[in-house]
């Protein structure tokens, strides 16, 4: 440290090798001692609670609702006109139709069907009906 | 009458085999470091800013947590220098808790009896500033002149132990000392 020029400077080292002594010589370092082991054995011997947050079941099920949320949040706004008025419903005339054609839409109606394979960046989350959100869901679990 | 017959000294443990003992579950080897490196240690968060009121509060948690990650130790500087920089973090969570509620220690002068009452008001006058002037400083910078002036350590060490260079903790120490000798002139 000789070649340290900064060091000449006695009256910074003196005071910097003093500062704090005699704060540390009062600590009672056995006290000290036998606190730290007794906080040690008593963590050792607590049985170790894993968090919620540390198992993965739990882990990928926040994951992939926070991934259908986003969605539904992306597809709402992309959805929505810039002046927030409602999108313009198409219209159709009946009479353009013919009655086969017209029996078919109407049995299109009666007729539920199976539910439609769902994707996540067509529809907002309020859209969805249970049995939707179950199928997204298992969608996603899947491509994770 | 025979000459007594000279006595082998017994070598104390080192640092390393009391961290493996402890990891074998040996509690009395934690005490051994414990007692060991806490008066440094004191003395290092003591001139890092420290309140006395909350000193063996610190020293107690940084032992805790360096116990709980000497796993992680992996022999790159001493485990003393490891201690100390594990100690600065634990005083910095400190501090940022105590802001809320911030209580001033009364003095180290105001409550010592000993010694001429004179030079110990100029010794605490000086180390007062000193003090000051090391809280002022950036946490690099106050932590590198500390393990530097107080507890003796080379760059290269103290490199090591903070995660940089020998040079840029050469520099960080000239700028500390730059600064704490405006504040006591």
């Amino acid at each position: 440290m000789k070649d340290d020029a900064t060091f000449h400077d006695a009256k910074l080292q003196e005071l910097a090798q003093r500062l704090g002594a005699r704060a540390a010589e009062r600590l009672d370092v056995e006290r000290t001692a036998q606190a730290v082991v007794a906080r040690l054995h008593e963590e050792a011997r607590a049985p170790a609670r894993p968090s919620v947050w540390s198992q993965p079941a739990w882990l990928r099920i926040a994951a992939a609702l926070v991934i259908v949320a986003g969605a539904g949040l992306v597809a709402r706004s992309m959805w929505q006109t810039p002046s927030g008025a409602p999108a313009p419903v198409e219209t159709v005339d009946l009479s353009d139709i013919s009655a086969p054609q017209l029996r078919e839409l109407l049995r299109s109606f009666e007729q539920p069907g199976e539910p439609e394979p769902v994707s996540s960046q067509d529809v907002g989350l309020e859209d969805l009906s249970p049995a939707q959100l179950r199928t997204l869901l298992a969608s996603l679990e899947e491509q994770t | 009458m025979t000459p007594a017959e000279p006595v082998a000294a017994v070598p104390s443990p080192t640092d390393a085999a009391l961290i493996a003992a402890w990891q074998g579950g040996d509690e009395q080897a934690a005490a051994e470091l414990v007692r060991r490196h806490a008066r440094a240690l004191a003395r290092f968060l003591a001139g890092a800013g420290a309140p006395e009121a909350d000193l063996d509060d610190v020293v107690q948690e940084t032992f805790i947590r360096a116990f709980r990650a000497v796993g992680t130790f992996r022999g790159q500087c001493r485990f003393r220098t490891w201690l100390l920089t594990i100690g600065g973090n634990v005083l910095k969570d400190a501090h940022r808790r105590a802001k809320r509620a911030r209580v001033v220690p009364l003095a180290d002068d105001l409550r010592s009896s000993d010694g001429d009452p004179h030079e110990r008001a100029v010794a605490a006058e000086a180390e007062g500033r000193l003090g000051e002037g090391l809280e002022r400083l950036p946490r690099l910078q106050r932590e590198v002149f500390l393990l530097r002036a107080q507890q003796g350590l080379e760059y290269e060490e103290i490199a090591a132990a903070l995660g940089t260079t020998p040079g840029a903790a050469r520099v960080h120490y000239h700028h500390a000392v730059r600064r704490l000798k405006e504040c006591l002139k």
